[in-house]
């Protein structure tokens, strides 16, 4: 049986209530390698690579590296980040 | 554990999930022109229409990107492959996927054939002004001064010649009557997704298209992000980004 795009479950990170409550941020990481182009292309600088991540692998990328987040006050949800990603590893959804 | 999002990610319906993150290297400019390529794909409604073609070098890495029917070529052949496939079964829309080391050095004789004849097929070329795959030397894209694994002081212009620019070629050959021919970026992702858009109307329209995305390659440039983006800056400069032939502004003259 071949999988569908229903069937695949994806891990990830997601910060609620970006942009003053107008979106959601979520990142996958079996998708993100830690390439951070959108850090660099972000226009408010408010994306980082997390310093500390968890023990338990869920901050960590598909090369066991560092993914990124935003700053909740700084993040205006534009959706660069989404657009700039190689790997469809983000998603900024509006509410 | 790791907390499973509700969320799917943004991918295109011709763009292959079940097998998940790219093959292409952290960055790899690949990643962006595809994605885009297959959100075009969806706009214009040519899933069941589009034939893609990968090239040899990183850009055969994409042999299992997308969800449409997909023939991987050898090195340099991709165009006539796909115009092949085209002209045995018209209506088709014929993508071919290529490097610069695959269109314009080892590949450039049915590049330049299939522009003076005019074939209906899309020729996508992604330049990153080296050869990736093989570890990042010189090809013909290379900018003067460029450090790469062969040219370790810089590419020196007097020894090796100038640089080749693939869209000045095909825009001073092809017909103008049914040609698009355009330089796009990756840096400018709505620019890209405009260009991609003309130039596969036109290819659904009988036409020949030529579009080359300058792409960035960080592993074999040894930069990190913001090195990265200041290179394709460079790159913009040096070559020109505009479209150089349009058919459909020459039909409302």
């Amino acid at each position: 049986m071949t999988m569908t795009k229903e069937d695949i479950k994806y891990t990830g990170i997601k910060v609620e209530n970006v942009a003053k409550g107008k979106a959601d941020w979520y990142l996958f990481n079996k998708l993100c390698k830690s390439c951070y182009l959108c850090v660099a292309k972000c226009p408010v600088k408010c994306l980082h690579p997390i310093e500390e991540p968890n023990k338990d692998n869920s901050e960590l990328g598909l090369f066991e590296t560092p993914v990124v987040k935003p700053d909740l006050e700084k993040c205006i949800g534009c959706g660069t980040c989404q657009m700039t990603c190689p790997d469809c590893a983000i998603k900024v959804q509006r509410k | 554990m790791a907390n499973v999002l509700e969320v799917k990610p943004d991918l295109a319906q011709a763009q292959c999930a079940e097998v998940g993150a790219s093959k292409f290297c952290p960055g790899c400019g690949h990643g962006t022109i595809l994605k885009t390529l297959a959100q075009v794909i969806d706009e214009l409604n040519l899933n069941e229409r589009a034939v893609f073609g990968c090239d040899i070098g990183c850009s055969l890495l994409s042999w299992n990107y997308m969800n449409i029917d997909t023939v991987q070529t050898h090195h340099g052949r991709t165009t006539p492959v796909i115009y092949g496939v085209t002209r045995a079964n018209p209506g088709t829309v014929g993508i071919a996927y290529m490097g610069d080391g695959g269109g314009l050095a080892i590949g450039s004789q049915h590049l330049v054939n299939a522009s003076v004849r005019g074939e209906n097929m899309l020729i996508l070329l992604a330049n990153n002004t080296n050869y990736g795959m093989t570890g990042g030397q010189m090809s013909p894209t290379t900018m003067p001064g460029q450090v790469t694994e062969t040219t370790p002081y810089g590419r020196d212009c007097s020894i090796t010649g100038k640089p080749a620019k693939g869209a000045e070629m095909i825009a001073a050959i092809a017909d103008p009557e049914k040609s698009y021919v355009a330089r796009s970026t990756m840096g400018n992702v709505r620019g890209l997704k405009k260009v991609l858009k003309a130039a596969l109307e036109n290819v659904a329209n009988g036409g020949f298209s030529f579009v080359e995305v300058l792409s960035v390659c960080p592993n074999n440039w040894r930069t990190n992000n913001i090195k990265t983006l200041e290179r394709l800056k460079e790159m913009e400069e040096f070559f020109e980004v505009k479209e150089f032939i349009t058919p459909a502004k020459k039909e409302e003259v």
